[in-house]
């Protein structure tokens, strides 16, 4: 990896973090519902340098986030951290085994579904152990993954296109 | 590279999800069978219906003395009873099914809901 990848992966880690903090401050209709805005960052490491350099974006937004926001080993530090794995880890999966099949949208839906799965799988193994609070809330989060991971993905993907085109036009000055 | 243009797998995916939270709520209706809901009886008749998830302590007067029943963390208990052998309160805490104390005449049931509340979460 070139230092300039370091360079930028450090300053995509921090618009993650910038963006995870924003967002607890945006009221939801739901407490635990989140926009998960920090996934778009996630989504264009992926798309631009791979699984690996995405989950260690990840994993300094969960980190510092906690930190900064205080709920660091806290229980709704748990469910950060499995669904921030499981969301990534299965974005990078179906990015490199279907690697044309998806754009930033797909990948962003099977990621927000995986991220909520595993939640609620952590948030029944450490707290709640009743499987019917779990089945509950599932049908509520699955609706929310969609919601969010659709427009997140669409995010994802402008920024992407954009970025691109602003590369494309600064190799184009330096020929 | 590779592409940002919204594919037919898109597509495909994202009526999946629409299609899964529709379904979703239909299937976990039919899913939830628990018991929700502490029924108890005295000498026959229907004393209270209570909510298993409501923590509560309440005595009962049976027909030879005061059961204490506790409702605490989604379970139930008899907690004292007059009985000479106790079984009641030996069988602990439960979550489904029944607590009999036949010398009282005290008969605890949880019972299938009439409806559930949402529970709470938290996450980040």
């Amino acid at each position: 990896m070139q230092s300039a990848d370091r360079y930028r992966i450090a300053l995509l880690a921090s618009y993650a973090l910038a963006l995870h903090g924003l967002e607890a401050f945006i009221p939801t209709p739901i407490p635990w519902l989140r926009l998960g805005l920090s996934n778009i960052i996630t989504v264009i490491t992926l798309f631009f340098y791979g699984m690996k350099p995405a989950l260690t974006v990840t994993m300094i937004r969960i980190l510092l986030g906690s930190l900064f926001i205080g709920t660091f080993l806290g229980p709704g530090f748990f469910l950060s951290l499995s669904g921030g794995l499981a969301g990534t880890v299965s974005m990078g999966l179906a990015a490199a085994l279907f690697p044309r099949l998806f754009s930033p949208l797909g990948i962003s839906l099977i990621g927000a579904f995986f991220h909520n799965i595993a939640q609620l799988f952590i948030a029944y193994l450490l707290f709640v152990r009743q499987i019917q609070a779990i089945l509950v809330v599932l049908p509520f989060l699955i609706v929310a993954g969609t919601l969010t991971g659709a427009c997140n993905g669409y995010a994802a993907k402008y920024l992407i296109q954009e970025i691109r085109k602003a590369k494309k036009q600064v190799m184009g000055e330096r020929l | 590279m590779r592409g940002t243009m919204i594919t037919k797998a898109d597509k495909v995916l994202l009526s999946l999800c629409i299609f899964l939270s529709f379904s979703s709520f239909a299937y976990v209706k039919g899913m939830v069978p628990a018991g929700s809901e502490v029924r108890i009886e005295v000498d026959g008749k229907l004393k209270y219906t209570l909510p298993l998830n409501a923590d509560r302590t309440l005595e009962l007067n049976g027909t030879i003395g005061k059961t204490t029943v506790e409702i605490k963390g989604g379970k139930v208990r008899i907690k004292e009873a007059p009985c000479p052998n106790k079984l009641c309160i030996h069988q602990g805490w439960v979550e489904s099914g029944a607590v009999v104390c036949l010398p009282n005449k005290v008969i605890v049931t949880v019972t299938s809901p009439s409806r559930i509340k949402d529970p709470d979460a938290v996450s980040g």
